[in-house]
């Protein structure tokens, strides 16, 4: 690698994408051993002193809304696959995720507090989805 | 997992509802199609074409063409998902000559893909040096090379960019074999990124376009940014189609001196080489050949009509018009003259 | 056409319709000033040239500055130039001051906006001029100047960088983009991810899933408790608003501004570098370093005049060398071509109507901008008291639009954007830093191609040193920079 001096380099422009990432790597770990070095004792007692998560957490509003959000992003290719290029994948996914969402974060689910989270499920993405889709012709799932 | 989706929502019986007007008949495009192109820019040549095209074939077929920047990779996996007409692809000559450079993530695409109508050139690509430099022209540069000196071109690699680098270093292989090796590519990115290298003084000739560095060429020569042609790489048929006043301050016959035979760099000892920037369309190979007829056939009438000719050529592209099945042959000869000279550099 | 036939009463209600739709699109999570530009540009092809430029310049002012109003209400930046708006803004929110920190980042940004508009207007061929003497080397430097910013936004100094770094390196996964000057190989990307990971991640989608996801992951794991954090702010709590936070701000505005323009006159360092730079400096120069972060009026002020200063600048290469100075004034090179108009040195002296005609539609979009959001801002703030459980769903839908269509629908950076949401949360839970992360995300690529073409170009490391005086210039500020961030640093703990 060295040149005539100390700090030549000479780089091939072939093998030139590992030059900066390897660079990256050393200087990441070596910080992540500094880090090892000056806390791991109170991250190794952090560790030791319990409660394990996910205990005490909320679990059905954690998990739900990682859970909806997963079923809403494979819904929504699918769906739009059945109406290429008319968002309306998007458009029809949307309403029950943001009515799930919306009931799952509820504390009181009384019929007011349902109404609300049902017409806000249906007229924000409608009108995101005419507003986008239709008015400004952008490519929604 | 997709399947259950789909039976839910055609259960549902919305596909009844929206889908059955799309598709009336096999030859008929559906009506709404998206156009990805395999550039990221909306503010580049490619955008401009397809935006041209995707505005004639609405209107002909009064469907919905949209056009989607998502660049070469996105628009290649969009196009080999849909064979139901959906999604087509503009592109040019970077599709294939990746290929030829062996560009990680390019594939053949006469084998992967159903290559469409030519649409338009963009006769632009072009070599600039800096105003000041002793070099004159490519007969200089030439010179110089085969005299021992390093001559720095600043291209990016792999495409549309390095293809002209590639015939001027066949070229001096063919006239001072050995000396091929004093033409070197100096790899850099965006149009700035070669501006500024020739202004810093990196490289010594720099590949640009007649659209990007046209003013640059106009400024006094005690400017750091000033520039000279010395090079147009399309064919001088091609300029020749171009609307008399040019580009800029350049007119049309000015810049017929920058290509060949005013300008020679010769492809095997007898021709000069030439390289217009083709845009043309690309189809899924599944595709219903009918429906390709169909959108052959909507250009046909649309460049015979004669309207997009002018919209093209007031923004500096030349009008270039072949159906598909011409398309294809043309584009393949078109490979194989540049297959030829990518292996004679690369096999020293 | 002589100028007054163009300034007709539609040309400036183009420039109030573009900033009014721009501050929409910048206030809303996920949605950008170069997507409003990029979605309006088709439209300007039948308004002509300078009515188009007055709506795409409305969109990009009223843009950049709607950023603002999601990251001091919700803590989520509407535009990655308003990250560092986040980390004083919010905290006021939190505190009750919403409503002035609106107004602080207001003010600011219509004093950064004019400021580098005068700078264009009177030196943009003299501005371009000298930022041509930026090669690779200088570029590298002001990036690495910025990245070391990194340890002035950490509260611990070895994980802040720590943090950064780890942005670096998971901003370098994927191609080497051969548009950039790379060689298009893969590194860093596992085989079965290959078809997915060929561009790596796209900014936008990280960083609403880093601010936006990660923060409803957060609230949901507590259960969605009405009436604290997020939401359960009163708004009138605050102390009424006084011109007087701007007294001794003077030269935090300026510098701010002045950054802000000069990073944007810089093509390839990316807008978002503006802001960063400046909130750091800010930091850096201020008495009282330890209130950054926890809701000290300077930090917006400073971020938010930073990131409109770069409206003006980043039109200086594009106007002067035919180079766009950031995303969005990449998007609008194409209303030029749609129009058959070349830009280059020769633009300004070629169409000196045109260029009047930009200039005051800058200025019409700057002082609507500032009316429309002083007097809007009342209801604007009402949306900290929508209900949660109908703001985050809204929330989650318009992030999912954003990053589906910051590429033109690429379905993959819609899970980048649950990746990130739940490397966000995650990354809260070790105690790994967002803010510092995610700058080394944004400038991790360009600092690897400046980094690697300076080498390959000069083959050898001294040249970082020796290339020219604006080279170790930029060493003594990284060098000062560095220095105050340690003596911060040390002075907060001594507090502690």
């Amino acid at each position: 690698m060295s040149q005539d001096s100390l700090l030549g380099v000479s780089i091939n422009f072939d093998t030139s994408h590992t030059v900066f990432p390897t660079i990256i790597a050393v200087i990441l770990g070596i910080l992540f051993v500094a880090i090892l070095v000056t806390r791991g004792k109170t991250m190794l007692a952090a560790v030791g002193n319990g409660p394990w998560w996910p205990v005490g957490i909320d679990h059905m509003r954690f998990f739900g809304t990682i859970a909806g959000t997963v079923v809403y992003f494979l819904a929504m290719p699918a769906v739009g696959d059945l109406f290429p290029n008319t968002g309306l994948g998007f458009y029809l996914c949307s309403i029950p995720y943001l009515f799930g969402m919306s009931v799952l974060y509820l504390h009181e689910r009384g019929r007011k507090q349902l109404l609300i989270a049902g017409l806000n499920a249906i007229i924000a993405p409608s009108l995101v989805w005419y507003i986008l889709s239709e008015l400004f012709n952008i490519s929604l799932p | 997992m997709t399947g259950l989706f789909k039976t839910l929502a055609t259960a549902a019986g919305l596909a009844a509802m929206v889908a059955t007007p799309i598709l009336a008949s096999a030859s008929e495009l559906p009506g709404n199609v998206r156009m990805v192109i395999g550039s990221k820019s909306t503010g580049g040549d490619t955008y401009q074409n397809s935006a041209i095209i995707a505005e004639a074939l609405s209107k002909k077929l009064d469907i919905n063409v949209k056009v989607d920047a998502v660049g070469a990779s996105e628009a290649f996996k969009a196009l080999e998902r849909d064979s139901r007409g959906t999604t087509i692809m503009i592109f040019h000559d970077q599709s294939y000559l990746a290929h030829l450079y062996g560009v990680r993530g390019y594939d053949d695409i006469f084998e992967n893909f159903k290559v469409g109508p030519t649409v338009a050139i963009n006769p632009g690509n072009a070599y600039l040096v800096a105003k000041n430099s002793p070099l004159q022209s490519m007969e200089d540069v030439i010179a110089a090379a085969a005299a021992g000196q390093r001559v720095r071109v600043a291209i990016q690699a792999g495409g549309v960019s390095e293809i002209g680098f590639s015939a001027l270093k066949n070229a001096v292989k063919i006239q001072h074999p050995g000396a091929e090796e004093n033409i070197v590519p100096v790899n850099t990115g965006s149009q700035a990124d070669k501006n500024q290298l020739l202004f810093d003084g990196q490289a010594d000739v720099i590949n640009g376009s007649v659209q990007a560095n046209e003013q640059f060429t106009q400024l006094p020569e005690d400017d750091q940014k000033a520039m000279r042609f010395i090079w147009l790489t399309a064919r001088e048929e091609t300029i020749a189609q171009a609307n008399p006043e040019g580009m800029g301050d350049t007119t049309r016959d000015e810049l017929l001196a920058f290509t060949t035979p005013n300008v020679s760099v010769t492809m095997d000892g007898e021709k000069d080489f030439t390289f217009d920037k083709e845009f043309f369309l690309l189809f899924n190979k599944d595709m219903d050949p009918e429906q390709i007829a169909t959108i052959d056939k909507a250009l046909t009438e649309i460049f015979a009509a004669g309207e997009i000719q002018e919209t093209q050529k007031a923004s500096f592209f030349i009008p270039n018009f072949k159906p598909s099945a011409e398309a294809t042959e043309y584009l393949k000869a078109k490979r194989e003259d540049y297959r030829h000279i990518i292996d004679a550099i690369a096999t020293n | 056409m002589d100028l007054i036939s163009i300034l007709t009463p539609l040309f400036f209600t183009l420039v109030a319709v573009g900033t009014v739709i721009g501050i929409i699109f910048g206030a809303i999570p996920g949605m950008t000033a170069t997507m409003a530009v990029a979605v309006c540009l088709p439209l300007t092809y039948s308004l002509g040239l300078e009515n188009g430029l007055a709506l795409l310049l409305g969109l990009y002012v009223g843009g950049i500055s709607g950023g603002l109003v999601p990251a001091i209400l919700l803590n989520i930046p509407g535009t990655p130039s308003s990250i560092t708006t986040t980390l004083d803004g919010y905290p006021m929110t939190m505190a009750g001051e919403g409503e002035n920190a609106l107004k602080i980042g207001i003010i600011s940004s219509v004093i950064g906006g004019l400021i580098s508009l005068a700078a264009l207007y009177l030196f943009a061929p003299a501005l371009a001029d000298f930022a041509i003497k930026f090669s690779y080397i200088e570029k590298f430097l002001i990036i690495f100047f910025a990245l070391t910013v990194m340890a002035a936004l950490s509260s611990s100094l070895l994980v802040g960088i720590f943090s950064g770094v780890l942005g670096i390196f998971i901003s370098l996964i994927g191609a080497y983009d051969i548009s950039r000057g790379g060689n298009g190989e893969l590194r860093l990307v596992p085989e079965f991810l290959e078809y997915y990971l060929e561009s790596g991640f796209s900014l936008l989608p990280v960083l609403i899933g880093l601010f936006g996801l990660a923060t409803i992951l957060i609230e949901a794991e507590n259960g969605m408790p009405e009436g604290q954090g997020l939401s359960g702010v009163k708004i009138a709590k605050g102390k009424p608003f006084r011109l007087s936070v701007f007294k001794g701000q003077i030269i935090n505005l300026i510098r701010s501004s002045g950054i802000g323009t000069f990073v944007g006159i810089l093509p390839g360092v990316g807008g978002s570098a503006a802001s960063i730079l400046a909130y750091s400096q800010e930091k850096n120069f201020s008495r009282h370093p330890e209130r950054f972060g926890k809701g000290e009026p300077a930090g917006v002020i400073a971020s938010e005049s930073a990131n409109n200063g770069l409206t003006g600048g980043a039109l200086v290469p594009l106007l002067s060398l035919g180079i766009p100075g950031d995303s969005t004034t990449a998007i609008l090179i194409g209303a030029f071509t749609l129009q058959g108009i070349q830009v280059g040195p020769l633009f300004i002296g070629n169409n000196p109507v045109t260029w009047d005609a930009m200039i005051i539609a800058m200025l019409a979009a700057n002082l609507v901008m500032f009316l429309v959001m002083i007097f809007a801002i009342r209801h604007i703030a009402k949306v900290v008291s929508v209900p949660k459980n109908i703001l985050f769903p809204i929330i989650l839908m318009m992030c999912v639009v954003g990053a589906y269509t910051i590429n033109y629908g690429v379905m993959f950076d819609v899970w980048t954007l649950l990746i990130f949401g739940l490397f966000g949360y995650l990354a809260h839970k070790i105690g790994l830093e967002i803010a510092p992360f995610i700058i080394g995300f944004i400038l991790g690529p360009s600092a690897e191609i400046y980094f690697v073409k300076s080498l390959e170009s000069f083959g050898t490391l001294s040249i970082f040193f020796t290339k020219s005086w604006i080279a170790v210039l930029l060493w003594v500020l990284i060098a000062l920079s560095i220095g105050f961030s340690i003596m911060v640093s040390r002075k907060t703990k001594k507090m502690r």
